[in-house]
C-alpha cells in the first residue's frame, strides 16, 4: 500500500554542509508526527522542503503516491503555522483567515461561513474585526492555526509554533492543538526541540540528529527502547556509565567497569565484541536504591553524594565505585528518603529490561 | 550620566535653536514674498487672479502637475523592485548597489542633466541604438519637450523613492510572504495583497517627497524641457529674474507652497503610522 505521505531519501546540502542526509519516513493519514531534535539537526530543513521553500538536492516527497516537488508552494495546498507570528498585520483577524479563500476566488457567503467555522475551531468566535497587533501571542498563533486550516489542507506543518510563548500558555495551546487534531483529523507534521512537547502531542516521533533520523517510534517506544545513545540521551534523563563489553550473546551483553565490577544480560544496541568500549544507560526513575545488593549482574554499589528535594520526589546524586555519576529518584514518602544522608554506601538495582547498553564510537 | 529630564531639556534647547533658524531664514522671507505678491504693483489679489485666470499660466500649472504626477508614478514603479531587491540581497551586494545609488545622487545635478541631454538628443546614444536595432527609422524627439523632462527627473528622483521604500520593505518579515505563498497566493497576489499594502507608508512618503520636489524643480525642466514647455519654477524664475515682477513671482511661489502644505496634510492624515503598530 502506498503511504499517505512518503519522504523518500531527502538529502539537502549547502556547499559542503549537509543539512539533511537521506531522510526516509512514511506518515499515515491523520497521524500526528513530530520531528524532534536539537537546532541544526535537519528537522526544519525537512519541513521547509515539504512546504516548497527549499528544493532538496536529491530524493522525493510523495503525497498519496504523487510527487509534490514540482508543485510550487502556493499550489501545494499545504497548511503551515510558523515559529514567528506571520499574520498579515494590515488585515483583521477575519480577513487573515479569509485570505487563503479569497486568493482561491471563493464566493463571499462560503468564505464567511468557513471563516466563522475556522475561528470557532480555535475558540476565537467573535474576534473577526480585531487587528492582530491587538492580540496576545497565543491568540495570534491560534488565528494562524485557523488560517492554515480554513482551506482543509491534507497536511498541516507546524514549525516550533509555541517557542515564543511562555510555559503556561504553551501547555494550554498544546492541549488545543491536540483537540483540533482530533476534531479535524488533519495529518500534522510538527517540529520542536522540546521533548516534553513532542511526547505530549505526538502519535509518533522522529528523532533528528545531524541531518539524519536516528529513530522513529511512539513516545513510550522511544523511551523504553532507545536505539542509540543520542535517543536515550535526548528523551528523558539518563545516566551513562562508561565501561567495556565483557561478553555478547543473543542481543544481550555483560559489561565490566574500571573497578572490576560487572553487570550482566543488558539489552545491547549496536554490534559489539568483547573488549570494546561501551556504556550502560540507566533511567533515574527505573533504578531502585536499597541498603542490600540486588540480584547478581543487575546491581552496583554506590555512594550518596547529594540529595535534592523537588516536591514530588527527592533526587539522589550518587557515584559508583569507579566514580561514574548517576541519579535516582525517590518518590515523596519513600521510606528511604528520610533515612539516607550524604556519604551513605548503598546499592542500586534494576529490572533487566530497564538498562540498555550502547557500543561507543 | 544625564537624567532623562536634563536630556529632554537640552533636546528642547536644540529644537528651539532650529526653530529660530527656520523662522529667520524661511518663515520671514516667505512672509515678505507673500506681502509683495499682494502689494505689487498695487494692493490686491490681481497677481493671483492673473495666475488663475490666464490660459498661459494654466498651461504652466498643467505641465507642472502632469510632469510631477507622471514622474512620481514612474519612480514608484521603478523604485519598488529596486528597493525590494536591495532589501533581500546579501548584505555585501546590497551595500555596493546602495553606494552606486548614493554616488549618482551626490554627483552634481547639472552634470547629470547635461549627461541626459547628450544621451537623449537626436544624434544621442539612445536614438542611435534604437536605430541600430531597427526599432525606429527617424530619431525620436526626446529633448526640448516634457518626455525629456520626465526621463531626466525620474532618474534624479529615484533615490528619494528607493530610500523610504527600502526602510519599510526591510521591516517586513520574509516569513509573512512564505505564509502568503502557502496560503495559496501567487507571486502577483502576494505582491498586491500583502507586500504593497505593507509598504504603503513608504510609498506614500516617497511619493510625497518626489511629487513635491518635482513641482518646484528648476534645473532639469529648463535644460531638457525647452522654452515652449514651461513649468512653475521656470515661471517664477522668469518673472523675478527677467521681468523683475516680484508680485507675480511671489504669487506663483506662494501657490506652490500652499499646494505642498496641502499634500503634506493629506499624507499626515492618511499614512502616519497608526498607534499600536
Amino acid at each position: 500500500m502506498t503511504p499517505f505521505l512518503h519522504i523518500n531519501g531527502i538529502r539537502k546540502t549547502y556547499g559542503d554542509v549537509v543539512a539533511t542526509d537521506h531522510v526516509e519516513l512514511s506518515i499515515a493519514e491523520g497521524e500526528f508526527m513530530t520531528f524532534l531534535g536539537p537546532s541544526g539537526s535537519g528537522k526544519s530543513t525537512t519541513l521547509y522542503i515539504l512546504a516548497g521553500f527549499q528544493d532538496p538536492t536529491s530524493g522525493d516527497i510523495k503525497l498519496r503516491g504523487q510527487s509534490i516537488l514540482q508543485t510550487p508552494s502556493h499550489k501545494r495546498n499545504i497548511g503551515m503555522v510558523f515559529q514567528r507570528y506571520t499574520l498579515f498585520p494590515h488585515l483583521t483577524v477575519g480577513e487573515n483567515v479569509a485570505f487563503p479563500l479569497r486568493v482561491r476566488r471563493m464566493g463571499q457567503s462560503e468564505v464567511a461561513e468557513k471563516v466563522k467555522r475556522a475561528l470557532a475551531l480555535v475558540r476565537l468566535d467573535g474576534f473577526e474585526d480585531r487587528m492582530p497587533a491587538k492580540m496576545s501571542g497565543g491568540q495570534q498563533q491560534r488565528v494562524a492555526l485557523a488560517r492554515a486550516l480554513v482551506y482543509d489542507p491534507p497536511v498541516l506543518l507546524m514549525d516550533e509554533p509555541l517557542s515564543a510563548l511562555d510555559k503556561k500558555l504553551r501547555e494550554e495551546i498544546q492541549f488545543e492543538i491536540r483537540r483540533i487534531h482530533q476534531e479535524t483529523g488533519v495529518t500534522i507534521l510538527y517540529v520542536t526541540h522540546d521533548q516534553e512537547e513532542a511526547l505530549r502531542l505526538s502519535d509518533r516521533i522522529a528523532i533528528f540528529n545531524k541531518g539524519k533520523i536516528e529513530q522513529v517510534g511512539t513516545g513510550p517506544e522511544l523511551y523504553a527502547n532507545p536505539a542509540t545513545h543520542f535517543v536515550a540521551d535526548f528523551i528523558g534523563d539518563s545516566a551513562f556509565l562508561a565501561g567495556e563489553l565483557a561478553g555478547v550473546a543473543e542481543g544481550r551483553a555483560g559489561l565490566r567497569f574500571a573497578d572490576g565490577s560487572t553487570v550482566a544480560a543488558v539489552p545491547l544496541h549496536g554490534r559489539g565484541i568483547a573488549g570494546q568500549a561501551a556504556e550502560l544507560m540507566l533511567r533515574p526513575e527505573r533504578i531502585e536504591l536499597s541498603p542490600e545488593p540486588g540480584p547478581e549482574g543487575a546491581s552496583l554499589p554506590v555512594t550518596v553524594e547529594d540529595l535534592t528535594f523537588l516536591g514530588n520526589n527527592t533526587t539522589v546524586s550518587a557515584r559508583t565505585g569507579w566514580g561514574g555519576a548517576l541519579s535516582v529518584r525517590l518518590n515523596f514518602g519513600h521510606p528511604l528518603s528520610a533515612r539516607i544522608a550524604r556519604g551513605d554506601r548503598l546499592h542500586i538495582r534494576w529490572a533487566p529490561e530497564a538498562a540498555h547498553a550502547f557500543v561507543r564510537g | 550620566m544625564f537624567s532623562a529630564a536634563t536630556r529632554r531639556g537640552s533636546g528642547l534647547g536644540f529644537a528651539m535653536s532650529a526653530i529660530l533658524l527656520l523662522a529667520a531664514f524661511f518663515v520671514i522671507p516667505v512672509v515678505f514674498l507673500l506681502t509683495r505678491s499682494v502689494t505689487e504693483p498695487q494692493l490686491g489679489l490681481q497677481n493671483y487672479a492673473a495666475l488663475v485666470g490666464s490660459t498661459t499660466y494654466a498651461k504652466v500649472f498643467f505641465n507642472t502637475f502632469l510632469v510631477a504626477g507622471v514622474v512620481t508614478l514612474v519612480t514608484v514603479l521603478i523604485a519598488f523592485p529596486v528597493a525590494w531587491a536591495l532589501a533581500i540581497m546579501p548584505g555585501r551586494w546590497a551595500s555596493v548597489v546602495f553606494a552606486i545609488i548614493l554616488l549618482s545622487m551626490w554627483t552634481n545635478l547639472l552634470a547629470r542633466t547635461y549627461a541626459w541631454m547628450v544621451l537623449l538628443q537626436q544624434t544621442g546614444l539612445i536614438n542611435r541604438m534604437l536605430k541600430a536595432i531597427g526599432l525606429i527609422d527617424q530619431p525620436l524627439q526626446l529633448t526640448n519637450n516634457l518626455i525629456g523632462v520626465t526621463i531626466g527627473m525620474v532618474y534624479i528622483m529615484l533615490p528619494f523613492m528607493i530610500l523610504p521604500l527600502m526602510g519599510v520593505i526591510k521591516k517586513i518579515d520574509p516569513a509573512i510572504l512564505q505564509a502568503a505563498a502557502l496560503c495559496g497566493a501567487t507571486k502577483w497576489q502576494a505582491l498586491t495583497r500583502v507586500l504593497v499594502p505593507l509598504a504603503a507608508p513608504g510609498i506614500a512618503s516617497g511619493a510625497l517627497m518626489v511629487f513635491v520636489m518635482s513641482l518646484g524643480y528648476y534645473v532639469t525642466p529648463s535644460l531638457l524641457g525647452g522654452t515652449a514647455n514651461m513649468m512653475l519654477a521656470e515661471l517664477i524664475a522668469q518673472q523675478v529674474q527677467s521681468l523683475v515682477n516680484w508680485g507675480m513671482g511671489g504669487a506663483a511661489a506662494f501657490l506652490l507652497l500652499l499646494v505642498t502644505l496641502g499634500l503634506y496634510a493629506v499624507q499626515l492624515r492618511f499614512f502616519e503610522p497608526k498607534e499600536g503598530r
